[in-house]
């Protein structure tokens, strides 16, 4: 028998024999401490690899997959957000009454200018209107800018660039327009030639006219200012008067939708020096005269001082120290309470707040903000003049609105609070929302309130307001007329004559008030220059033009219900004052 | 062999179709870009013109002028009291509330009843009217 042959050496072996392996032999030392290292190495880097694919695979699912079309993934040419000009203010309507547009300016690099002579002489050719010598001194200033001219029409602008001199620039300025030019001016003030606030709700809202990108809404109806506007320009040249001034306020919610203090300006173009820029119906106090007689009896009435049959002896004239109180065209006689206020009777006035007492009297004045500054948008703001100390003969005069003055938008939204039910609203220069009914603070009772309106109903039917009666619309009111105060006192044919009227009397929506500065009796007011005479007609026109816009549809005044709801019994007898006082 | 050819060319033919793509959305882009600065530019450009236009609107709208330009070229006036009232102010129709029977025919005010020769009247002779 043959030995078995190693199948290494057996030349028959097939050629597909493998030997059977050998067992692998471990690494040792060196070579197992490289092995080690290269692995830990390669499985890190192939980590690291998986890590970022995954995250870039993960990131591009998103965002082709899971993100929706509308959100932006990279806006680098989408178009930011403009540098926004100032923003524009509107009426409540939606007018336009200040906007900013954008003009190209003039300037110049001195620095960069060849030949100042030379490019003056062209720039003076080109832009009629440039001095010669001016544009020279400013390019031979040496500085690194000048400004040679703020509004450049295209044409200008073409011209200008044809003329292709070095260091002449264009920049691009905005500037403030207003396009309806003084209407509404002492609401919206003005700005400087940097787009900053000066006056009026551009000053007051200054900040938010920077940052807001809508329109700010006023409270002001643009008709109304121009109607309130042309009514009391006509008063004012019929009485050869010094100015005047109007508001008209929304009862209900303190919305001052028109204001005018005559003269006026021109916002676009403000001297430096305007006295036309004093607004008169918010920066200005005044003794009120008569029309705090509005206030007067509501205090009495409210802290049933008196009642509406009451009445007091206006006989004889009040002597007070050295002051003595006494009526114009007075009755003299025992006047019921709705005949003083009719009348307009100092004496009575005088009585029914001595009555009530200094401290119930300021209380009450006090509460309708009649004492301190009122809080507004715009800075105009006058602090009303408050006797100090408080003597019985300061309660008496200020019973009939004098020693005590105050703006006229203090007096008007007093008056509102007095009308609308007893509520007081703060004034605003901004339309509220549609909806939006503020709550304001309760200062009266619903019943005094009432009894108001028949007493300033009763004025207008048969009292010293005659002239503002409108006919179809239910007008009430008071009169006022005060005497101006200068630095020595009254003086004696200086007026301040108003007539604050409200409409309609029955279901309050407007006050409206007209005040006559200096006016001077004509021909046909019989040698009156008082508030019924000068402003109560205004008021009337004013009623009757205003109703249809604001949408009061016109009333027969006589019928029955009207009638019943405005009754005032005020031929009381004098037997009755026993009763009361 | 081929196995290695056919996984080769599906990668290759996979690049040249991606590069191919990346290449036309990459031009697309850059034109979609160039419309919209195109188009943003325009924008401000309107935006301005109705800046000024709105302006110029309320500048040409004001109401002196406006009043002033009425009373040039219109007939027209304010609306005044007499033209107010309410829906129950206006009055019937003389013959309705009186005879309601011939009311109730289909008769028009606009037409002007023509007497007839024969003293007939031309709007009650209808065809069908009873006389």
């Amino acid at each position: 028998m043959r030995p078995a042959l190693d199948p290494q050496q057996n030349p028959c072996r097939p050629r597909h024999f493998k030997p059977a392996p050998c067992a692998p032999r471990p690494a040792e030392g060196p070579v197992k401490q490289l092995l080690d290292t290269s692995r830990t190495r390669l499985l890190l880097t192939g980590v690291l690899f998986t890590v970022a694919f995954a995250a870039i695979g993960l990131r591009l699912v998103d965002v082709t997959v899971l993100k929706d079309a509308g959100t932006k993934i990279g806006h680098a040419h989408v178009r930011p957000h403009v540098e926004s000009a100032r923003a524009d203010i509107v009426d409540r309507n939606g007018v336009l009454l200040a906007t900013t547009l954008e003009a190209v300016a003039l300037a110049a690099n001195p620095k960069l200018v060849v030949n100042a002579p030379e490019s003056a002489h062209k720039l003076a050719t080109a832009l009629p209107d440039l001095s010669e010598p001016e544009v020279l001194a400013k390019l031979a200033s040496g500085r690194k800018y000048v400004r040679l001219k703020r509004q450049l029409t295209p044409d200008q602008q073409y011209a200008v660039n044809n003329l292709g001199l070095p260091g002449i620039q264009f920049e691009t300025v905005r500037f403030r327009v207003y396009p309806k030019g003084s209407l509404a001016a002492h609401v919206l003030g003005y700005t400087d030639t940097d787009n900053k606030g000066l006056a009026g709700i551009e000053r007051g809202l200054d900040d938010e006219l920077k940052t807001s990108d809508d329109p700010i809404e006023l409270s002001i109806d643009e008709r109304l200012q121009y109607i309130m506007k042309e009514e009391i320009s006509t008063q004012i040249a019929a009485f050869s008067a010094k100015g005047g001034m109007g508001i008209i306020a929304d009862v209900s919610t303190g919305e001052i939708v028109s204001l005018v203090s005559l003269p006026d300006f021109d916002p676009n173009d403000v001297g430096a020096n305007d006295d036309n820029t004093f607004n008169q119906v918010t920066l200005g106090t005044y003794e009120m005269g008569s029309v705090f007689k509005i206030f007067n009896t509501a205090m009495a009435l409210d802290d049933r001082v008196t009642t509406l049959a009451g009445g007091y002896d206006a006989t004889q004239p009040i002597h007070v120290g050295r002051f003595t109180i006494h009526d114009d065209h007075g009755k003299h006689r025992w006047l019921s309470v709705p005949e003083i206020f009719m009348y307009s009777s100092n004496i009575g006035s005088a009585k029914m707040a001595v009555d009530a007492g200094a401290e119930r009297q300021q209380a009450f004045l006090g509460r309708l903000g009649l004492l301190t500054a009122p809080q507004l948008e715009i800075e105009e703001i006058g602090q009303p003049q408050v006797p100090r100390p408080w003597h019985l003969v300061n309660t008496m005069t200020v019973a009939f609105g004098h020693g005590i003055s105050v703006s006229p938008l203090q007096t008007v939204t007093a008056v509102s609070a007095v009308v609308n039910g007893g509520v007081l609203h703060r004034a605003t220069f901004l339309k509220h929302p549609s909806d939006y009914r503020p709550e304001g603070t309760r200062v009266l009772s619903k019943q005094t309130s009432e009894d108001m309106r028949r007493l300033m109903r009763l004025v207008v039917e048969r009292g010293t307001g005659k002239f503002a009666a409108a006919p179809g619309y239910l007008v009430g009111g008071k009169t006022g007329t005060a005497e101006k105060v200068d630095t020595h006192g009254y003086v004696k044919h200086e007026l301040l004559s108003s007539f604050i009227g409200v409409f309609p009397i029955n279901a309050p929506r407007y006050v409206i008030m007209v005040s006559v500065d200096t006016p001077h009796p004509n021909a046909k007011s019989m040698g009156e220059a008082t508030g019924g005479w000068v402003a109560a007609p205004a008021v009337s026109r004013i009623v009757q033009r205003m109703a249809p816009i604001v949408g009061i549809p016109p009333v027969d005044e006589d019928s029955p219900e009207i009638r019943r709801a405005l009754l005032v019994d005020f031929e009381a007898t004098p037997g009755r004052k026993l009763a009361v006082n | 062999m081929s196995a290695f050819r056919l996984s080769t060319w599906l990668w290759l033919s996979l690049i040249a179709a991606v590069g191919c793509g990346m290449f036309l959305v990459k031009y697309q882009v850059a034109r979609l870009d160039d419309e919209l600065g195109r188009v943003n530019r325009s924008i401000d450009a309107d935006r301005d013109q109705i800046r000024v236009l709105g302006a110029e609107w309320s500048y040409l709208t004001q109401l002196p002028r406006l009043d002033q330009l009425r009373q040039r070229y219109l007939t027209l006036a304010p609306i005044t009291r007499a033209q107010l009232g309410s829906l129950d102010q206006v009055p019937f129709r003389p013959g309705e509330a009186a005879e309601p029977a011939i009311a109730a025919q289909p008769t028009s005010p606009r037409r002007p009843s023509v007497a007839l020769p024969g003293g007939a009247d031309l709007v009650s002779a209808k065809p069908g009217a009873s006389r």
